[in-house]
């Protein structure tokens, strides 16, 4: 279903959608971040990209697991706290690189093991994406590895820009309902709108983009300079503070904790919170031995688990080149730089 | 609660005993489910314990499937869970959730000779194949036991080896020289090597702290044994169990469900960062 919204109208659609919680990029404190729509009139889409991705709407920060209670001498009384009054959501603005990290995110929270409090939560998200028509970064790199700033993987709708008005593409059934909602605020597209949004399109897989040399041997030549000196060369600068993967749309680890709120009689909360790969306790067993003691190492964690252990284990890269580990990186680490160091010895 | 994977079940403990005293200390527990819960496991599976307000810790199903009364979990006091473990008593309730990790294959072994090598706390998670072969005895050639401790008072299951001699060739040894030990003295991979077992028709089993596990290895490929015939476990800090919060992997492999259980044929094309 492919609809046309004149931009004035945006407002209309997202009074429509009343019976979801509307979240769009809003510009504030200097940044854009995804931001529950109070009036419609303020729903605009002239953002750039979100600095953080559109993860934490099925993968919070923190999660309660469950409350526990224990008086002494007792068994302990275990109360599941699941997200089953989440509402659910429509997300504007979501870029097509954030898009395609859904499905990603969607594999590593099923396989052998459905993680119910993420798919509580993905259930209810319908991510509404919106072309880029120009890269929103000078780190953009969507298509080097396998995505297109027109992508519609991982998306309900696709908007695409025509200038006064968007090009609006239902892709999932969610998506059509979604569409429908909007009645009378979108009209039917012409064949000069599509024809316009694919000339678009054409345009935007041609701009030029931050590249990977060869992406296909580069699994392979990770995995063969896997002891290359350069890792920890690269990672001299690191302080260690996690911002690559906290705001990377794909990473995904975790860490588990008991927050005592009651000493006596027990009482507390066991809580998912975002962990990261980038700090040296993630790894530490109690005994101290570290099997990843180094930046060096962690840095190369990092770029093989999207470059090359994800490629193993699912055939597709983690990584989907938004360029925010890049960007948001206080001492400049690069991850394009890195791979095609470390796999070509350039950059 | 059944689908949700991180809610334990909850265990009562029936048995504790004080395996080795001391700063590393070691307590071995036997848990009964209760409420009808519960789980079958393989050897070498492992299972999260769970103490509500201090946390869960990843520890080997130290007893044989073959055993369905209770799990059986020997647990050495480093931290945080594993004090609050070594606190709690007979009747106490501990939550469990698994059963994780795949496991050794124990059914392909049968008519084979089997050669356990173990060092510390490492007895524990090849305990249940030991279990399993002697509860099975016809059903394998020659067992075999090497173990050893620092000294004379770190060795765990100290009366279980004594009975497993007749079952089974037991080597016992200590790091030095003890007034009234008649076995060997030296480190376990050297015991390994001082009775040199063949490798014709074996399988070597080896489990321990990282540095013997490799000279294991190394000695075991000196006598002969190929990669295949050569099964060792890891251990990498875990948080989930099931392959989502991303700190256990060695390589592309997260060690909660792909492994611990490795043939040093699949483990040596890992990166070797464990
Ligand atoms: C597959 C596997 C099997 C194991 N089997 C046994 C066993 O049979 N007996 C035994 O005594 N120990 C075993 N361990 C080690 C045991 O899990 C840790 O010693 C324990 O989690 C430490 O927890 P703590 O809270 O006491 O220590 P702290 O240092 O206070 O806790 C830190 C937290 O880090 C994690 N952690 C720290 N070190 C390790 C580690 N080496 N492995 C896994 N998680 C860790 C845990 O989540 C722990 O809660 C096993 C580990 C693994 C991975
Ligand atoms: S953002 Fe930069 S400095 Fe911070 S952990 Fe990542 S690479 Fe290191
Ligand atoms: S690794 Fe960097 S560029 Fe790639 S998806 Fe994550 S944050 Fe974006
Ligand atoms: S323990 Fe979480 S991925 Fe293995």
């Amino acid at each position: 279903m492919e609809k046309v919204l004149k931009k004035d109208n945006l407002r209309d659609w997202v009074i429509a959608l009343s019976s979801y919680e509307v979240h769009a990029p809003a510009f504030e404190d200097e940044v854009w971040n995804f931001k529950q729509v109070e009036k419609p009139e303020d729903a605009a889409l002239d953002h750039t990209n979100t600095v953080k991705p559109p993860k934490d709407f099925s993968f919070p920060q923190r999660e309660v697991y469950c409350e526990f209670a224990q008086k002494k001498g007792e068994a302990p009384m275990v109360t599941e706290t699941l997200p089953a009054l989440a509402a659910p959501k429509v997300v504007f603005g979501v870029r097509p690189c954030d898009g395609r990290a859904g499905p990603r995110n969607d594999t590593v929270f099923s396989k052998e093991f459905d993680d119910i409090y993420y798919w509580m939560r993905r259930k209810k998200v319908a991510q509404v994406g919106l072309a880029c028509n120009t890269p929103p970064s000078r780190n953009c790199f969507c298509t080097a590895v396998g995505g297109s700033p027109h992508s519609e993987d991982g998306l309900d709708v696709l908007m695409v820009d025509l200038g006064d008005s968007y090009l609006v593409k239902a892709l999932t059934k969610v998506g059509e309902e979604i569409v429908k909602a909007g009645g009378k605020a979108l009209g039917n597209a012409s064949a000069a709108d599509k024809k316009t949004a694919a000339k678009a399109k054409a345009d935007a897989e041609k701009a030029p983009m931050r590249e990977i040399v060869d992406i296909k041997t580069v699994p392979e030549n990770l995995q063969k300079n896997f002891d290359s000196e350069v890792w920890g060369e690269m990672a001299q600068a690191c302080i260690g503070c996690g911002i690559c993967t906290f705001l990377c749309p794909t990473c995904h680890c975790f860490d588990i904790n008991d927050e005592v709120t009651n000493v006596t009689p027990l009482r507390g909360q066991r809580v998912r919170t975002w962990d990261n790969c980038q700090f040296p306790d993630f790894t530490m067993h109690s005994s101290g031995h570290n099997p990843r003691n180094t930046l060096g190492a962690r840095l190369r964690q990092r770029v093989c688990h999207k470059f090359l252990y994800f490629v193993q284990n699912h055939d597709t890269y983690q990584c989907v080149g938004c360029g925010r580990c890049i960007s948001e990186c206080p001492v400049g680490i690069d991850i394009v730089a890195v791979v095609n160091k470390v796999a070509h010895d350039v950059g | 609660m059944s689908d949700n994977i991180y809610l334990p079940k909850m265990g009562r403990i029936i048995d504790v005993n004080s395996e080795v005293e001391g700063a590393r200390a070691i307590k071995t527990f036997r848990v009964e489910f209760v409420n009808g819960d519960g789980f079958d496991h393989e050897c070498g599976q492992c299972a999260m314990l769970s103490v509500f307000g201090k946390g869960e810790s990843m520890i080997s199903i130290a007893s044989s499937p073959l055993i369905k009364e209770y799990k059986q979990f020997s647990i050495m006091r480093v931290g945080r869970v594993t004090t609050a473990i070594h606190d709690m008593e007979i009747g106490d309730v501990i939550g469990v959730r698994g059963p994780y990790g795949n496991n050794f294959p124990v059914e392909d072994w049968k008519g084979k000779n089997l050669i356990f090598i173990g060092g510390g706390c490492g007895l524990a998670p090849i305990w249940p194949i030991i279990q399993t072969a002697v509860l099975q005895r016809k059903d394998f050639k020659d067992i075999t036991v090497f173990y050893g401790g620092r000294s004379s008072r770190d060795i765990m299951y100290a009366k279980e080896l004594e009975k497993l001699r007749g079952d089974a060739e037991v080597h016992l040894s200590i790091d030095s020289e003890e007034e009234g030990w008649n076995e060997f003295c030296g480190f376990v991979p050297t015991n390994v090597m001082d009775k040199s077992p063949s490798p014709k028709n074996a399988i070597a089993i080896t489990c321990g702290p990282p540095i013997m596990i490799k000279f294991v290895i190394q000695n075991l490929k000196g006598a002969g044994f190929e990669d295949t015939q050569i099964y060792t476990t890891i251990e990498n800090k875990m948080k989930c169990g099931i392959g989502k919060c991303g700190r256990c992997n060695v390589g592309k492999d997260y060690v909660c469900t792909k492994g611990p259980v490795y043939s040093w044929a699949d483990l040596k094309e890992l990166p070797q960062e464990y």
